[in-house]
């Protein structure tokens, strides 16, 4: 696996992949609990060749609590994905302490916080990082604050060879194979990375 | 069971009714005081929501106490906004160091506010820190914290009543309900 130096709140100057993160960071913040976003990202799948052909980087690692948080405010289709791989990762490291928030945890969230009017902004389609051409749109939708709208995405690495964040547009326009070809290329660079 | 027709627009169903709740508080004040018997017990309620709680409960425990009031702000409330951070809203009005010191709440969820409360308590060097809860909801735990007692785990809802409240309303249910979702959506 690849550790990342570590981003360490509190603080504001953290890129988010989705509005419901940097939410979620704010939260953390408030309550003055460390946590660093997205500092291991988990080979969780190889081929014959030990090659590594997919990766999984919960968005959150809490170091006081020992305990990794991915959100999931998306749609069901990217839920079953992230079910899917955050059961691999316990398979493969069972010593992990992983939670899964998925969006009904986080609508409850902003509800016992009195914020459940920004639920429907910061969850699924309306929450995630614009393209850079519509981010630069004054009429776009989106814009919450604390977020980078450079188009980063779940999987890819903007650390990656090639990466480029121009050509990554927002996660739901992707296609599946756009996503997997990134996700290789994120898990080449983590082994890259662990190797140097 | 029955809703009192009063409430019945906005509570689905009465999760634990009055005489299961005061039952369960007689069980544990028992508890505390078979387990704190001979020592300095100071229990600190944080307001609002454990006001009930801790008035009952301290009516059950059988050994010489003080009581302390503590008021910490919410993410989201008012007092949010200035400095992004946490605040103790009302801190502790008597020295708690080398006492036992026993907190009680009324529910713990995610658990974030009990963490950094425990941990504002003991840079004030009490003997001990316990935790008491009516109410667990591990469904949403982040911070995982001993609960050294708890009355009731309960499910993944939204509830209200014995000073729980959505919008500061329904705290003086004499019972927990679970909120009709028609009543926080609207």
């Amino acid at each position: 696996m690849n550790e990342e130096e570590p981003s360490r709140g509190p603080r504001s100057d953290c890129s988010f992949a989705h509005a419901s993160e940097a939410e979620f960071a704010r939260i953390l913040d408030f309550y003055q609990v460390e946590w660093k976003y997205e500092p291991i990202t988990f080979p969780i799948l190889w081929d014959l060749d030990g090659n590594v052909l997919e990766s999984f980087a919960p968005d959150f690692y809490l170091p006081d609590l020992e305990l990794f948080v991915e959100l999931t405010t998306l749609q069901q289709r990217l839920v079953r994905k992230k079910n899917r791989k955050v059961r691999r990762l316990r398979e493969l490291y069972p010593a992990l302490r992983i939670k899964l928030f998925y969006a009904r945890d986080f609508r409850a969230l902003m509800l016992k916080y009195g914020r459940s009017a920004l639920v429907s902004e910061l969850s699924g389609t309306l929450g995630q990082v614009m393209p850079r051409q519509e981010a630069d749109d004054p009429d776009a939708p989106g814009g919450l604050g604390g977020l980078d709208r450079s188009g980063a995405t779940d999987d890819a690495d903007p650390n990656a060879p090639g990466y480029n964040p121009d050509q990554t547009p927002g996660r739901e326009r992707r296609s599946r194979a756009a996503r997997r070809r990134a996700v290789r290329r994120a898990a080449a660079a983590t082994v890259y990375a662990a190797a140097t | 069971m029955k809703v009192p027709p009063d409430l019945q627009a906005d509570v689905a169903e009465v999760l634990l009714s009055e005489e299961q709740i005061a039952a369960k508080v007689a069980e544990i004040g028992r508890q505390i005081s078979e387990d704190f018997a001979g020592r300095e017990l100071t229990l600190v309620s944080v307001l609002k929501g454990s006001l009930p709680f801790m008035a009952d409960l301290m009516r059950r425990i059988t050994l010489p106490l003080r009581i302390d009031l503590m008021e910490v702000s919410s993410y989201g409330g008012t007092a949010t906004e200035s400095s992004g951070l946490v605040r103790i809203l009302k801190d502790l009005s008597a020295p708690i160091d080398g006492r036992d010191v026993l907190i009680v709440e009324d529910i713990i969820d995610t658990g974030l506010t009990l963490n950094y409360l425990i941990r504002y308590l003991k840079g004030k060097n009490p003997r001990s820190i316990t935790v008491c809860a009516l109410l667990d909801k591990p469904a949403r735990r982040l911070v995982e914290i001993p609960l050294d007692y708890v009355g009731f785990e309960i499910p993944d809802a939204f509830v209200v009543g014995y000073g729980l409240d959505f919008g500061e309303v329904y705290r003086n249910l004499r019972f927990v309900g679970v909120l009709r979702p028609e009543a926080y959506e609207s």
